[in-house]
């Protein structure tokens, strides 16, 4: 079984690195990284600040954009393309299908992390600002934030078109990271009927601020480490929970 | 009845309806379809167009669930990996992961058959080199012409060496010379031992190297057996071929037959029976013309196919 996950994961690994898509996403986001420079002069001190925050949050916006883009139609391109006949017809579970096909892209989100990263120190040392190994873990806390978003594409993949897919993977990944505002909403409303379906988001939807702690690294604040420890768990939880699910709805697919 | 006695692919009244579109129309795909395909024959399966060809072959390699009936290939249900690890398949017009090279597409369907890492490299090689694509190997199938990617098609399907090829329009795309190469790797399988069942709307193929054939029309089997048997030797009509009849003769020669189609000085007549014969040759010693050839027409494929598409219904 491992074998077959591997080359599964493999090949859509090679799948998406082909992929001119990917390659341009990671471009950009090292030239968006650089601009910071730009405010260098002008920002009287606070560049440093400015160069972190815009550099960690572009690594997160663009890996985003790679796991909804490329996520949703990771099994969808498959059946439309009719390149899954000639997997599924061998001895391939279904099961080990999606697998293959979510860890090949966390792979070339690993991958895409790295090289952004890599671009993101590169840039903090041309522009002379102070380089700090505390900014890695925000990077870490992505990776499992779009182990979580990856596995939503990909449950929407199994199921709609790849536009689709893309629009409620960013409206999950959106609302995610607003959670709080779902509680504050089933305070503030009489009705029953919005309480229960506000609670009911606010403890089925992922909470996505869990792993934002931009914020915490670039300020130098401590870290929660037990705290960031539950929340990789619970990312963890999270994306096999949905994986499962999408492998139910996959399992009964004719093709 | 033992394992081995039973036939390699069994469909017992398979039934499938699709629902498509928006207002989810039915589409009955199969009905009640039965089938045997006995061990080392090769079947083919012929059929218009949207016959339900596919559908049948998918339910045999896995693909489909039918909403009734069984199939069972092996002995087993097709959905069974043991099975699976025994079944080449071929798809209608392959789609490859075009971004993938010839070598590489081939070894990542090795190893997710399950061959053993030690072989899968030279077995790769040694199917390249079947299919005359070893001087493609590197290269990426983006750029593959449909007979190219057939190659890669029937490549992959053979990995594994399985005992069971099920085709799908096999010969679709191909040239002349492509579709002779790929008839010998057909019979070449036969002669290992091994069992191929094909569908296909080119009857000329099936008559050179099938076994026995099954004719489905709307998603029933209107009709399967041996080609002989299917195709009595009976003769339908005898054709006379004519040279230097003119004028009176000619007009005699008209009444006696059911057609005539003339090119140049020779005149090719469509009789009925041997006693029209007789009589066209009468008239031709007659008219000192000289006969060039008597062919008898004995019912082909075609013709039966055609008058079970017109019983059916279908245009």
């Amino acid at each position: 079984m491992f074998n077959r996950l591997f080359s599964l994961a493999v090949n859509t690994f090679k799948e998406s690195i082909r992929d001119r898509v990917l390659v341009a996403l990671v471009v950009i986001a090292v030239v968006v990284m650089a601009s910071a420079k730009i405010v260098q002069p002008v920002a009287m001190g606070e560049a440093e600040k400015i160069i972190k925050d815009l550099g960690l949050s572009a690594i997160t916006l663009f890996c985003v954009l790679i796991a909804i883009l490329v996520g949703g139609r990771l099994v969808y391109r498959e059946v439309e393309k009719r390149t899954i006949y000639l997997i599924l017809a061998r001895p391939v579970r279904r099961l080990e299908f999606i697998l293959g096909k979510y860890l090949g892209l966390m792979m070339v989100l690993v991958v895409s992390l790295v090289v952004m990263t890599a671009g993101f120190y590169g840039v903090m040392l041309i522009s002379r600002v102070p380089v700090s190994l505390y900014l890695i873990w925000s990077v870490v806390m992505t990776l499992f934030e779009l182990a979580i978003l990856t596995a939503v594409a990909v449950l929407f993949s199994t199921f709609v078109s790849p536009i689709a897919s893309a629009v409620f993977t960013f409206m999950i990944y959106f609302i995610g990271h607003s959670t709080p505002l779902l509680k504050q909403l089933a305070g503030m409303f009489p009705s029953p009927v919005i309480k229960f379906f506000a609670l009911f988001a606010y403890y089925i939807l992922p909470n996505l601020n869990n792993f934002n702690i931009k914020g915490e690294v670039v300020h130098n604040i401590p870290l929660n480490f037990p705290g960031l420890l539950l929340s990789a768990g619970y990312a963890v939880v999270y994306s096999a929970t949905l994986l499962m699910i999408s492998v139910v709805i996959f399992n009964r697919r004719d093709f | 009845m033992s394992f081995s006695q039973r036939p390699v692919i069994e469909a017992v009244r398979l039934t499938k309806v699709y629902r498509t579109g928006f207002r989810m129309r039915r589409i009955q795909a199969l009905v009640d379809l039965n089938l045997n395909v006995e061990k080392g024959e090769i079947f083919g399966f012929l059929g218009p167009n949207g016959a339900g060809k596919t559908t049948a072959i998918k339910v045999f390699v896995g693909l489909v669930t039918p909403d009734s009936g069984t199939a069972y290939v092996l002995g087993r249900s097709p959905k069974d990996h043991r099975v699976k690890r025994r079944i080449g398949f071929l798809p209608e017009s392959p789609y490859f992961y075009d971004y993938l090279t010839a070598e590489e597409f081939l070894l990542l369907s090795a190893q997710l058959s399950g061959i053993p890492r030690n072989e899968i490299k030279p077995r790769v090689k040694e199917m390249l080199k079947m299919v005359r694509m070893d001087y493609a190997a590197h290269l990426q199938m983006r750029g593959f012409s449909r007979g190219m990617l057939q190659r890669i098609g029937i490549a992959q399907a053979l990995l594994y060496d399985p005992d069971v090829v099920i085709l799908d329009e096999p010969m679709g795309g191909l040239d002349p010379v492509g579709r002779k190469e790929f008839r010998d790797i057909i019979i070449s399988l036969k002669e290992r031992g091994k069992t191929v069942f094909f569908s296909t709307h080119i009857l000329a193929d099936v008559e050179i190297i099938c076994d026995r054939v099954g004719i489905i029309i709307a998603g029933r089997m209107v009709k399967s057996g041996r080609l002989d048997e299917i195709l009595t030797a009976e003769v339908e009509s005898i054709e006379v071929t004519i040279k230097g009849a003119t004028g009176k003769f000619r007009k005699a020669l008209e009444r006696v037959s059911l057609r005539v189609i003339e090119s140049g000085d020779l005149i090719m007549l469509t009789v009925k029976n041997e006693d029209d014969v007789e009589r066209v040759l009468a008239i031709a010693r007659e008219a000192s013309a000289r006969v060039t050839a008597i062919v008898p027409r004995t019912k082909t494929l075609e013709d039966y196919f055609m008058s079970q598409l017109k019983t059916a219904g279908v245009q």
